[in-house]
């Protein structure tokens, strides 16, 4: 296993296409808290006075946090839903997949290693993610409240960040299981983001579909993978600007979810894997 | 690696193996046997099962029934002990495009566990690829694609080495290499099995070959012994008209026709003594008597009824 895990972070870190989504974190980290702040101290901002003043918490410690893993969540799922696509796809198209087990032949080891590899780049993703957002947050609550208190910062505190960071990571797992699933059912990096990516964008609209509903159907997002998603990073530290909303299931619920989602699609991976023909 | 001499040893044996995608049968319940030390060629019309047999023999495709045995173990149940004693060239390189020749090897070296540093500048410089190590893979022509397939193949030193289309893409200078490498495996005692669809080529390398058809095999065993099954006698006898008539009344002659005042007869060559007899027998006697030996691609033709 530690042989293949190798093989699989050295294939991530030599490809061109980690360094490129790692920008795009970071880009979209910068880009989304600069106009944020510049949307709270502009003076011609469209926003209302109750948004404008949750942003303003929210860009501030220790709210930042919260909003931190958010973005990092949300920019995460995309960025490792096409990692992961191609992780899996690419291996097919080139004939690699062929290559490996053809001179392996351990299947679930194969898949295994590759699942472990995408749980360390998920972390090292929300690590990053978080370490940016904590130094421009930061710069905004020292702009904002006129210099940064680190008072909230306790143990009991440090103990609900990390929970919330294992979460934010927990949480763009499933995604990334959903994208290989869907690439090793495609066989293709297409149909991993594709999928992914299409279940991604169809549920949030679902979501705001059923949130108006009546009857049972009011109760379908509390059982679909991005509403529990955003439940638990929300439930986390604070609702903080998510606080209005009260339309979410618990913590213990979202996770009890989350985890059958990822074990469902774990097994189906593997499921699938152990029964393809491959091209030789 | 140590290979033992033993060339009774089967190294591959296959018990009615058949694969059938849906409604198509790709392997129909075929039967080889590759003994320790044979360059085994494997021909056979596109879309024969030759692929379909590779992929079953290293565990990547599920046979639908049947049996294989490699170095006398069942691969369902030895896969993983049984692979790091193959090396596989397959018809599509299967390497990393982002990755050096160098990365390459050592991903696949790491994967296959047990083969050191070292091991990679070796089979580097064997394929001629040492000044090219270190430049990415999709910068490579086809004909170093190819022959970075095969020093991948050859990493772990296997004792037995399947190569499917090993010159597709090489120019002849290129082709004459491999040849020469694949001559000179087998020369070291490593089982090879060869599948290509360039019959000189295997008329070349293979003391072993089998011919498959839609999914069967349709002839199987040494090469000089099939040429020779469909090789034809060139005679000239003392009376023509009626050694021909006497010729084409005999049941194990498949063909006779007149050439000039000679005659040729489609038969296995060792049969000239049967119809030296014949032909004395009747009165007849032989002034020549030449043996014309099938060539690959006559006899391919000939079996295929292409």
């Amino acid at each position: 296993m530690n042989q293949l895990l190798g093989v699989e972070m050295l294939k991530i870190r030599k490809r061109m296409m980690t360094w490129i989504l790692l920008a795009v974190l970071v880009a979209f980290m910068v880009l989304y808290v600069v106009f944020s702040y510049l949307s709270v101290t502009s003076s011609s901002s469209n926003v209302s006075p109750q948004e404008h003043s949750a942003l303003k918490i929210a860009l501030q410690f220790p709210l930042a946090f919260t909003l931190i893993l958010s973005v990092t969540q949300s920019i995460g799922i995309i960025l490792l839903i096409i990692l992961a696509a191609s992780l899996i796809g690419n291996e097919y198209g080139w004939g690699t997949v062929s290559q490996v087990i053809g001179r392996k032949g351990r299947r679930t080891l194969y898949m295994d290693a590759k699942v472990v590899a995408l749980i360390v780049i998920t972390l090292l993703l929300v690590l990053i993610g978080l370490a940016i957002g904590t130094l421009l947050s930061i710069f905004t609550t020292y702009k904002l409240a006129g210099g940064v208190n680190w008072d909230f910062f306790t143990s009991s505190f440090a103990g609900h960040l990390i929970k919330m960071f294992g979460w934010t990571a927990f949480t763009i797992m499933i995604y990334i299981l959903l994208a290989m699933f869907f690439a090793t059912l495609g066989r293709s990096v297409i149909a991993g983001i594709g999928g992914a990516l299409g279940y991604h964008f169809i549920e949030a609209i679902l979501v705001g579909v059923f949130n108006n509903a009546s009857g049972w159907s009011h109760r379908i997002p509390d059982y679909l993978i991005g509403h529990n998603a955003q439940s638990l990073l929300v439930t986390g530290l604070d609702r903080g600007p998510f606080g209005s909303s009260t339309n979410i299931p618990s913590g213990l619920h979202a996770t009890v979810v989350l985890i059958i989602y990822g074990m469902v699609f774990l097994g189906m991976i593997l499921y699938l894997f152990r029964r393809q023909d491959l091209t030789a | 690696m140590k290979i033992s001499n033993n060339t009774d040893e089967v190294v591959v044996k296959t018990e009615n193996l058949t694969k059938k995608f849906g409604n198509l049968v790709a392997v129909n319940e075929l039967n080889l046997k590759i003994h320790r030390g044979e360059i085994f060629g494997f021909l056979g019309p596109n879309g024969s099962g030759k692929t379909t047999t590779i992929g079953m023999l290293i565990g990547l495709i599920r046979p639908t029934a049947g049996r294989i045995e490699i170095f006398g173990q069942d691969i369902m149940e030895s896969l993983t002990t049984i692979l790091p004693r193959i090396g596989v060239v397959m018809e599509k390189p299967g390497l990393y495009p982002y990755l050096s020749g160098s990365d390459n090897l050592l991903v696949l070296a790491r994967v296959s566990g047990g083969v050191n540093h070292k091991r990679i500048g070796e089979v580097l410089e064997l394929v001629g690829l040492t000044s090219r190590a270190d430049d990415k893979f999709q910068t490579y022509s086809m004909g170093m694609k190819q022959r970075l397939a095969i020093a991948a193949a050859l990493l772990s030193d296997p004792e037995f080495i399947i190569l499917d289309e090993p010159t597709n893409g090489l120019d002849p200078s290129g082709m004459k290499e491999v040849r020469e490498l694949i001559k000179s495996l087998g020369n070291q005692g490593k089982t090879m099995f060869l599948n290509s669809h360039l019959l000189h080529e295997v008329e070349q390398v293979c003391d072993h070959l089998a011919i498959v058809k839609q999914g069967k095999v349709i002839a199987q065993g040494e090469t000089s012994h099939l040429l020779r099954r469909g090789g034809a006698l060139q005679l000239r006898v003392t009376d023509t008209e009626k050694a021909i008539s006497i010729l084409k009344s005999t049941e194990w002659i498949s063909s006779v026709t007149r050439e000039d005042d000679s005659i040729q007869v489609d038969v296995p060559l060792e049969r000239a003594a049967d119809i030296s007899a014949l032909l004395a027998k009747n009165n007849i006697f032989l002034s020549e008597m030449k043996a014309r030996e099938s060539t690959l691609e006559t006899f391919f033709l000939e079996v295929t009824g292409g």
